[in-house]
């Protein structure tokens, strides 16, 4: 048993299944089981809950015996900058109206990348905003707010 | 209804000025996603479904078949001009294609690789219109027991044909279905997991999770491996003929390549690529002269590209006629069609027969169609590979974002699509594959149901599923699949056919 040397993925892997299924599975408390003739709303939940945490077991007592690699580390840099604009949209687009908010979210997201560079990206900005508010706005008659409110 | 009659039928339908129209799109957009790396036809089709809310379904389902088979046309292209698969079933013919672009026959090699395609679809569309019936004859004895059993044997044939771990898949196939019950239970009217969210309690939209996986996930990814936004060596494209050498060698590859695909392809699991690797190695094991493969043999484009496009019509095989889906694409597809509000299964081709053959028209249409965009048209596809990812991919970034927030209007399913972005992140940097939670997403709430359903009618006794013929067989069949997993060596045969793909 090398704890040191475990696996990493299928580690992290079966906490994520264990933490997962027990959520589910305690969370089933809250409602009734039934029984195998009438399901209850945990019925099918705790079950699977259950065998989710049993997999993620085997899975993490699995890593301990595998010699793993390191794991490359987390680049996060385009992560968070591309998930982050993501909530910048969903937080300003109500207050900014859609063609702000656009530009916005394009230029952050673009920060995640390589070899930025402002003009280039702010042109790109527009222009690929454009095109999805023409494809959106325009082109299926989503109701946006184009613009903020008090413009 | 004699085939011929419902064949033309379903042309009358896919002939109509609006099936053409997104028929063309679909297609359109399938090669557009398949020329350029780094965005496939899972999060495209991920993508889109906003779209689709509102169009009629039957233009919906053929825009989004276009993408998926218009994707396998495309990724060809940038296999073998730039030696860089536009997608995962293009691997392959990076293999022959670019050597042969290295020769100056780029021409002939696309020329063949749209023949090959495009033969393997008109075969896999008849196989459709013959198969489908029957089949949806036979899923009208189904019960509910039937449909458990059947959604169990295809999950796991998803499970046993992925490449990843297989303990795994099972795993996030397991997490897919918990994530699906979230919401309102419908039986009992008990919101379950909503923590008094109201969104929540309408259930977690899995378009949000499809796009915030797949499509989020694919754009961080690439990112992360970014290569320099430098310029791609582009192969010239010559003349597009091919030889009369070529097109003997090629005829058998090609038609051997359909029949492997489509076989392969009626299997839930990555079909289409594990069609194409399988007909490479079935080409160079017939070949008189193996050598030549890796050094520009035709052969070696033809099989394997006649093989991803049967595998990827015959996927739709089980998703029309018996509502199971194969694989992501098809997963998003029922999902499609279950959001216009029709439930997928043998019913569709009595309920909506202008749906059913209407689709299959519009695919060899949309075959055809592709041989036009691809091969005259080529010179645009190449153009297009010059722009530098790090511009595009702000926009994907954006467009996802404003189709998650059009699915209701609501802030919500922005941030649920960026939570799945990031869960999405770690679940494949930690080996564990999407496609198999979107399946479980997709299924879940009505594996609950049958399950329930089928108890409820044997008075809680659960050897129903085995006292069934049908149930038990398919049962059986999934037994199957999992010993096969398990015995030792089918593992190292897997794990070979897996590290020659790698």
């Amino acid at each position: 048993m090398a704890f040191r040397n475990r696996d990493r993925r299928e580690f992290s892997a079966g906490l994520m299944f264990i933490g997962i299924g027990a959520f589910f599975a305690i969370g089933a408390e809250n409602y009734a089981m039934g029984s195998a003739m009438r399901m209850g709303p945990a019925y099918f939940p705790k079950v699977l809950g259950v065998i989710l945490i049993g997999l993620g077991l085997i899975i993490l007592v699995r890593s301990f015996f595998i010699r793993g690699e390191r794991l490359p580390p987390i680049n996060w840099r385009p992560l968070l900058l591309v998930l982050g604009s993501v909530l910048i949209f969903g937080l300003l687009l109500e207050v900014a109206g859609l063609a702000v908010t656009s530009v916005v979210v394009m230029l952050v997201s673009a920060l995640g990348g390589w070899d930025f560079r402002w003009r280039e990206q702010l042109v790109n900005g527009i222009l690929l905003a454009a095109l999805n508010i023409g494809v959106f706005y325009y082109g299926l008659g989503l109701p946006f707010k184009l613009w903020p409110p008090w413009s | 209804m004699s085939l011929f009659h419902n064949l033309v039928y379903g042309f009358t339908v896919a002939l109509s000025l609006q099936n053409l129209w997104y028929c063309f799109v679909g297609c359109f957009i399938g090669t557009l996603i398949g020329v350029l790396p780094g965005i496939g036809p899972v999060a495209t089709i991920a993508m889109l479904l906003p779209l689709t809310f509102n169009l009629p379904p039957t233009p919906s389902l053929i825009m989004l078949a276009g993408i998926f088979y218009g994707a396998m046309y495309g990724g060809s292209t940038t296999s073998i001009l730039v030696n860089l698969p536009g997608e995962a079933a293009s691997v392959v013919t990076c293999l022959d294609g670019y050597q042969m672009g290295k020769q100056g026959r780029a021409g002939p090699a696309l020329a063949i690789a749209a023949i090959g395609s495009f033969f393997a679809g008109s075969v896999g569309t008849l196989l459709i219109a013959l198969f489908g019936p029957p089949l949806a004859e036979l899923a009208f004895q189904f019960g509910a027991a039937e449909y458990f059993s059947m959604m169990v044997l295809g999950l796991m044939s998803a499970v046993v044909l992925a490449s990843g771990s297989v303990i795994k898949a099972i795993a996030m196939i397991i997490v897919g279905l918990l994530g699906g019950l979230v919401g309102t239970d419908v039986n009992s009217g008990v919101a379950r997991y909503s923590f008094n969210i109201a969104e929540l309690s309408d259930g977690i939209g899995f378009v949000g999770v499809a796009m915030g996986m797949f499509g989020f996930g694919e754009i961080v990814s690439s990112l992360e491996r970014a290569h320099a936004a430098g310029k791609v060596e582009v192969s010239e494209v010559k003349s597009l003929m091919p030889s009369m050498d070529d097109l003997k060698r090629s005829f058998w590859p090609i038609v051997r390549g359909t029949a492997l695909g489509a076989g392969i392809g009626i299997l839930p699991g990555a079909a289409a690529v594990i069609a194409s690797f399988a007909s490479y190695t079935l080409e160079k094991k017939l070949s008189k002269t193996p050598e030549r493969f890796g050094k520009g043999a035709i052969e070696g484009v033809a099989g394997p590209e006649s093989a991803n496009n049967a595998a990827a019509q015959c996927s739709f095989i089980p998703m029309l006629t018996l509502g199971i889906p194969t694989g992501a694409v098809m997963a998003l597809m029922v999902g499609a069609m279950t959001i216009q509000g029709i439930a997928p299964g043998p019913q569709v081709m009595t309920q909506k027969p202008d749906l059913f053959w209407g689709m299959i028209a519009s695919m060899w249409i949309g075959n055809a169609m592709l041989v036009v965009l691809n091969l005259p048209l080529v010179g645009m596809w190449v153009q297009l590979l010059k722009i530098p990812y790090r511009l595009l991919y702000p926009g994907i970034t954006l467009f996802i974002c404003v189709g998650a927030y059009s699915l209701s209007n609501s802030r919500f399913d922005v941030f649920v699509t960026a939570f799945f972005g990031l869960f999405g992140y770690f679940a494949q940097r930690w080996g564990c594959e999407g496609a198999p939670l979107i399946l479980g997403f997709v299924l879940g709430p009505l594996m609950e149901e049958n399950l329930r359903r089928a108890l409820l009618i044997s008075r809680g006794d659960p050897s129903v599923f085995i006292m069934r013929p049908i149930s038990a067989s398919m049962l059986a069949v999934a037994a199957f699949l999992l010993v096969l997993i398990v015995v030792p060596q089918i593992r190292r045969k897997r794990a070979e056919v897996i590290v020659d793909e790698g």
